[in-house]
């Protein structure tokens, strides 16, 4: 079980470090991998990341419907368990739009950095893909999560919208 | 003097009841004069997939003897719906030399790419690739698409066929579409038509079980998506995005520009650089737009 005792041993980076916050090595190094495709992630061991996290329970099957299209995704397997700890995807039309959806940590693995190490890897993975309208639907208690990152809320007065079925009964 | 059609025997498919507030106004669809600047080629029309028992239980709102009844649950489908035809005509109209023009919706990514580069400089649109242009709608889950069909009567076969709206949408298929692109035709607007689309859009992803449609609206157009049932920060949810650029700046400098960023952040970066070009706008450092 990683203690917060093993990131105070940290060293500092070399000259040739990479761009993110913690190297794929560094990651590797403590027990993490990172995957980029759904082969060997198990959906029942994620959606219970996704209900840990708040999310309501959806179906396994729907879950797995929903990453087959998806264009990018990123997620953090807990070496020892091959437990899936972080995950987030984005999907989009590929070239100017990209939406991240279900960004999660499980909580026993919260605030040693996966969330960042998943997102930043995955903001990359858009751009190289020439994907530079990267947006997202924060819930308000993470928005600081998101804005070291490099999130801006409402730029120019845009505003996130989703329908309300409740709304339209009458309709 | 202007009639308005409905279920005219004489349109090549039938119209699906229209419930907007479109009826009382007709004056208002048609402009006197034809632009002559739009960019359109007359083509001939293709048949309508629609099946003629299916249109009769909608007229006469009856569904009986039909073995086929909607058995989804309420929470998907309101009330009973009948699944949506990929492509209906919204409204017929007719003019005094017979002329007939019928605006047809479609949810089939019918759309000629070229004909919607000329839409989107139509409505003062930042100019897009064709080839990109292209690429997003393939890659759409939706596309919805409004076209404009005249005809002169005792020509059948030749009609003239333009697009007037598009709209569209990505999603992953099984829990959330977010809807991108909405734009109507300057010379239509105003009746309702891009409120009639979107609509048509919503009814057609939750009729596929797609229950989170979400968009970003500009905060001229928050108001109309709220009448159609779009809810801004629902729960104090937060549209974000990375480093925006300017709105009005949608070219592919705010890719150069992005990737300015990135260079300016990895200066430890080895060579060579992933970004080879980064060279020539490092004079030009993309600040980080923080809020305050």
């Amino acid at each position: 079980m990683l203690s917060r005792g093993i990131i105070s041993n940290f060293r500092t980076p070399t000259p040739t470090a990479c761009k993110y916050s913690i190297s794929d090595k560094d990651l590797e190094s403590r027990g993490f991998l990172l995957r980029r495709s759904i082969s060997d992630l198990n959906l029942d061991q994620l959606n219970s990341v996704f209900v840990a996290v708040g999310f309501p329970r959806r179906d396994p099957e729907k879950i797995k419907l929903a990453l087959q299209h998806t264009q990018s995704m990123l997620w953090v397997q807990h070496t020892k368990s091959q437990k899936p700890v972080a995950f987030a995807r984005a999907t989009g039309d590929g070239v100017f739009n990209a939406i991240i959806w279900d960004v999660v940590v499980d909580p026993s693995f919260q605030g040693i950095g996966l969330g960042k190490a998943v997102m930043e890897r995955l903001i990359e993975e858009l751009l190289d893909k020439g994907i530079s309208n990267i947006a997202l639907y924060s819930e308000p208690r993470v928005l600081g999560f998101y804005r070291p990152l490099g999130f801006v809320s409402d730029p120019d007065g845009i505003r996130g919208m989703v329908y309300s079925r409740k709304q339209n009964k009458k309709k | 003097m202007l009639t308005h059609n409905v279920a005219a025997p004489s349109s090549l498919c039938p119209i699906l009841s229209y419930d907007c507030h479109f009826q009382a106004s007709d004056h208002l669809l048609f402009p006197h004069t034809l632009n002559p600047n739009l960019n359109h080629a007359t083509r001939k029309i293709k048949g309508f997939r629609l099946k003629a028992n299916f249109w009769d239980s909608i007229r006469s709102g009856i569904l009986k003897n039909n073995a086929t009844q909607i058995v989804e649950p309420p929470s998907t489908v309101e009330e009973e719906e009948e699944l949506l035809p990929e492509e209906f005509v919204l409204v017929e109209k007719s003019q005094p030399d017979g002329e007939v023009e019928q605006i047809i919706f479609s949810s089939g990514g019918d759309v000629d790419v070229y004909e919607l580069q000329a839409l989107c400089d139509k409505v003062g649109w930042p100019r897009r690739p064709l080839s990109k242009l292209a690429m997003a709608l393939q890659n759409s889950y939706m596309v919805a698409a409004l076209h404009s069909v005249r005809k002169l009567p005792g020509q059948e076969g030749n009609e003239e066929k333009k697009l007037i709206g598009m709209a569209r949408a990505t999603s992953d298929h099984a829990f959330n579409a977010t809807i991108w692109d909405v734009l109507v035709d300057p010379s239509y607007q105003g009746k309702g038509l891009g409120k009639a689309m979107v609509e048509k859009m919503i009814r057609t992803l939750l009729q596929r079980d797609i229950g989170n449609i979400t968009l970003f609206a500009d905060s001229k157009v928050v108001e109309f998506y709220q009448n159609l049932g779009f809810e801004p920060d629902p729960e104090g949810i937060k549209g974000m995005f990375w480093y925006p650029r300017n709105v009005d700046e949608q070219t592919d400098s705010s890719m150069i520009m992005t990737m300015a960023y990135w260079l300016a952040k990895s200066q430890q970066q080895p060579s060579p650089s992933p970004f080879p070009l980064l060279s020539h706008f490092t004079e030009h450092p993309f600040p980080p737009h923080l809020p305050t």
